[in-house]
């Protein structure tokens, strides 16, 4: 009896999963690898070899801008919850202005940082107004691939910081103050109520916001996509435009099963590398 | 206890993450659902909305009212598809017609395969539902080449109007009068006025506006030097972003021009000059060109004086500061002045129930005023003469006059773009591979041509399309 209801109760999600993320994975392996009823490398020859494949320079990017992106969000995201973590005057509105741009869509934000950096934007116009330049800066355009990174990353940054901040956010808040106290009163310098206290305490919340990042960071599209067009290609962007663009289907679930992929294994490795030590501690 | 507390926060958290990444995921889907196919303009760039009177009776369908009966006619059009553009068809230029001719239409916006696909089909079964089809000429050149379409000389002329030459010699195929021109579009430059301080030695702005011999690509890239002399800018803009329409540039502008052809010169010797041009005029382009969509807000704000894009896409600027830009021709190359012209025509499948219906249609739509109104509606050009006429100010005679300078120009060399359905992006794919790999990468166009020149022949082979005109002529 108990092992049915038990069934009863997951069979919503388990419906769930089969129909929005089994049965789309299965149907992607049959586009990318079946042709005719027949096994096909085509797809794979076709990413790898046709002069239209961006595909090793969307690996590339992809890849670069998350390694850019992850650890500085994440830096920031710490530092300022740890900031935070203390009451003080004007906290509360604080809180409010950091976690603003998670109400932003990845376009809007795109768009948002566009207008600012363009040649004619905010940026160049109260640069030249100061008198800091007399040329405005040009950032957009094939022939600035770093300028471009360093824009995608400053707006993805902004725009996804605030992500990781709420959920380190709310582990910081779970930390007791009593064993702040108490490591004060047994004379704990700064260093150490922060790499044997906080840290350590905040390490399940860590994982998730790192999981959750890096997974979203494999998918990033929006904001690459405003900014930099198809000038930095980005292995979401590229099955987008396989896609829409140019109806290579198999090729675009191939891009997809990629990042799939991707996501997985880093999902592994993450949770097998953060697994977390000290939970006993306050369990 | 806290613990559990505290996950289920971040679970709550993640929660709203996944909601937010969905939403925003369905917004670009929206925003890239709308984007502008080369044949039908962004529905964004319909700007103006306009109340205007219906068209006023002409004598052909007097006749028409004198047997007032209910028919109901099925149009399937592959044109004015997009829903903003539907609800014009449907609340504003179709019930007018049924008021004045008791017909009722009833319109059904279609995909090219889908209406290729039922069109053979009703062949087939002999059961022909359709009256009237509004498609590209590409697609009905394949229509009357199968024996689907009725031979429109049998209704003879329509009264008070007159189509350009080009477009009665485009629309007569296979020996039959295939279909009525119903609208064009095509792409333009679009200059701001300040730009002819800097005129070359030798050009004048009339050389320029009017399309003159003198009006040549070597002229632009004078001319982009000068202004770059004068005021260090790079003046010249192209939507060269993934969504922007660049390949058109190089397949029906520069190609023609330079080659003669579109396709069957591909990697000749004539290319590869023509390549080494665009190479050297590239040092005069704003570097920004490669993310830009559409040329309107990039003219708007000054980043560039002189651009190059679709009508439509260029409509919002000269409707948003008419007194500051002109619309011009494009430069005229060694080969002639290639540019493409889309046409879009309007024909009666072979079998159709109400034949007479349909050219009572036929005829309202191609009255000048109609023409007018969805000119001013969706920002399709007019396909006959006298509807320029019947503009007589404001921003819309700046862009008529430009596109009607260009299709005069005596040697224009008419570019259409080839029908070859789900392969056209990997065709535009080619142009602006050709384009990345040289331009901005800089490898030589010898040994970048002749490996394209395969992929592209494949693709007439493979869909059996027919090489686009000029190559066909």
């Amino acid at each position: 009896m108990r092992i049915n209801r038990a069934y009863l109760l997951i069979a919503p999600a388990f419906l769930y999963m089969a129909f929005f993320i089994a049965y789309p994975l299965v149907e992607a392996v049959y586009l990318a690898f079946f042709e005719d009823g027949g096994l096909t490398w085509s797809n794979i020859d076709y990413l790898l070899h046709s002069p239209f494949s961006e595909f090793k320079n969307a690996l590339k990017y992809t890849f670069t801008i998350t390694a850019i992106v992850i650890p500085v969000e994440t830096l920031l995201a710490l530092t300022v919850a740890i900031l935070l973590y203390n009451r003080f005057r004007g906290r509360d509105l604080l809180l409010y202005l950091v976690i603003v741009p998670l109400t932003i869509s990845d376009v809007a934000a795109g768009l948002i940082w566009y207008s600012i950096l363009t040649s004619n934007g905010f940026m160049n116009n109260l640069l030249i107004s100061l008198g800091v330049i007399d040329e405005p800066i040009q950032i957009f355009g094939s022939i600035y691939t770093w300028r471009m990174i360093l824009a995608i990353s400053l707006a993805e940054i902004w725009r996804s910081m605030a992500i990781v901040f709420v959920i380190l956010f709310a582990g910081i808040q779970m930390i007791g103050r009593d064993l702040i106290e108490a490591a004060e009163v047994f004379g704990a310098s700064w260093f150490d109520k922060m790499f044997k206290i906080i840290l350590p305490m905040i390490k399940p919340s860590l994982q998730s916001a790192l999981l959750i990042r890096t997974l979203f960071a494999f998918q990033i599209f929006g904001v690459v996509w405003i900014l930099a067009g198809r000038n930095i290609p980005v292995l979401a962007g590229e099955a987008y435009y396989e896609l829409t663009e140019l109806k290579h289907y198999g090729v675009a679930a191939l891009y997809a099963l990629i990042i799939a992929g991707i996501s997985l294994t880093l999902g592994a490795i993450y949770i097998r590398m953060l697994r977390a030590k000290h939970l006993e501690v306050y369990a | 206890m806290r613990r559990r507390k505290g996950l289920s926060t971040s679970q709550m958290v993640g929660v709203v993450i996944v909601l937010i990444i969905i939403i925003a995921a369905a917004a670009l889907m929206m925003r890239g659902g709308e984007e502008a196919t080369t044949t039908s303009p962004q529905p964004a760039e319909t700007a103006t909305k306009t109340e205007e009177k219906t068209p006023t009776k002409t004598e052909a369908t007097e006749t028409a009212t004198e047997t007032k009966e209910k028919v109901k006619i099925i149009f399937a059009s592959t044109q004015l598809v997009p829903v903003e553009e539907q609800a014009f068809v449907k609340n504003q230029l179709l019930p007018p017609f049924t008021e004045e001719t008791g017909i009722e239409v009833e319109f059904v916006g279609i995909s090219y395969e889908d209406l290729s696909t039922r069109l053979e089909s009703e062949m087939k079964s002999g059961k022909v539902t359709i009256d009237l089809i509004g498609d590209l000429h590409g697609g009905l050149d394949y229509f009357a080449s199968k024996g689907w379409l009725m031979d429109l000389s049998q209704f003879g002329q329509l009264p008070d109007r007159s189509f350009p030459a080009i477009l009665e010699d485009y629309s007569k195929l296979y020996g039959i009068k295939a279909y009525v021109p119903w609208m064009t579009a095509t792409y333009v430059f679009v200059v701001n006025k300040e730009a002819f301080n800097y005129l070359p030695p030798g050009l004048t702005m009339d050389d320029v506006v009017k399309g003159t011999d003198k009006w040549t690509y070597d002229a632009l890239l004078e001319w982009a030097k000068s202004i770059e002399q004068a005021t260090g800018k790079k003046a010249l803009g192209f939507p060269v972003g993934p969504k922007g329409l660049f390949h058109r540039f190089l397949h029906g502008y520069l190609y023609p021009s330079f080659t003669g052809t579109q396709v069957k010169n591909f990697d000749s010797s004539d290319a590869v000059k023509m390549w080494q041009y665009l190479s050297e005029l590239w040092n005069y382009v704003n570097p920004a060109s490669t993310t830009w969509d559409a040329m309107a807000d990039p003219l708007l704000r000054g980043d560039v004086l002189i651009a190059w894009d679709h009508t439509a896409r260029i409509k919002s600027a000269i409707t948003t500061e008419p007194d500051k830009f002109v619309v011009v021709p494009a430069p005229a190359g060694p080969k002639g002045r290639g540019y493409i012209l889309v046409i879009a025509g309007l024909a009666i499948p072979k079998g159709a129930p109400h034949p007479d219906a349909a050219w009572k249609l036929i005829e309202y739509l191609t009255r000048p005023e109609t023409q007018v109104l969805v000119l001013k509606n969706v920002g399709f050009f007019p396909s006959v003469n006298e509807a320029s006429g019947a503009i007589t100010e404001g921003p819309l005679k700046i862009l008529v006059n430009g596109v009607s300078n260009q299709l005069n120009a005596p040697d224009s060399l008419v570019a259409l773009i080839p029908s070859l359905g789900a392969k056209g992006g990997e065709f535009s794919q080619t142009y602006r591979t050709a384009f990345k790999m040289i331009v901005l990468e800089g490898n030589k166009p010898e040994a970048v041509l002749p490996q394209l020149a395969d992929e592209l022949n494949k693709l007439f082979q493979e869909t059996g399309a027919k090489l686009p005109p000029p190559d066909s002529k």
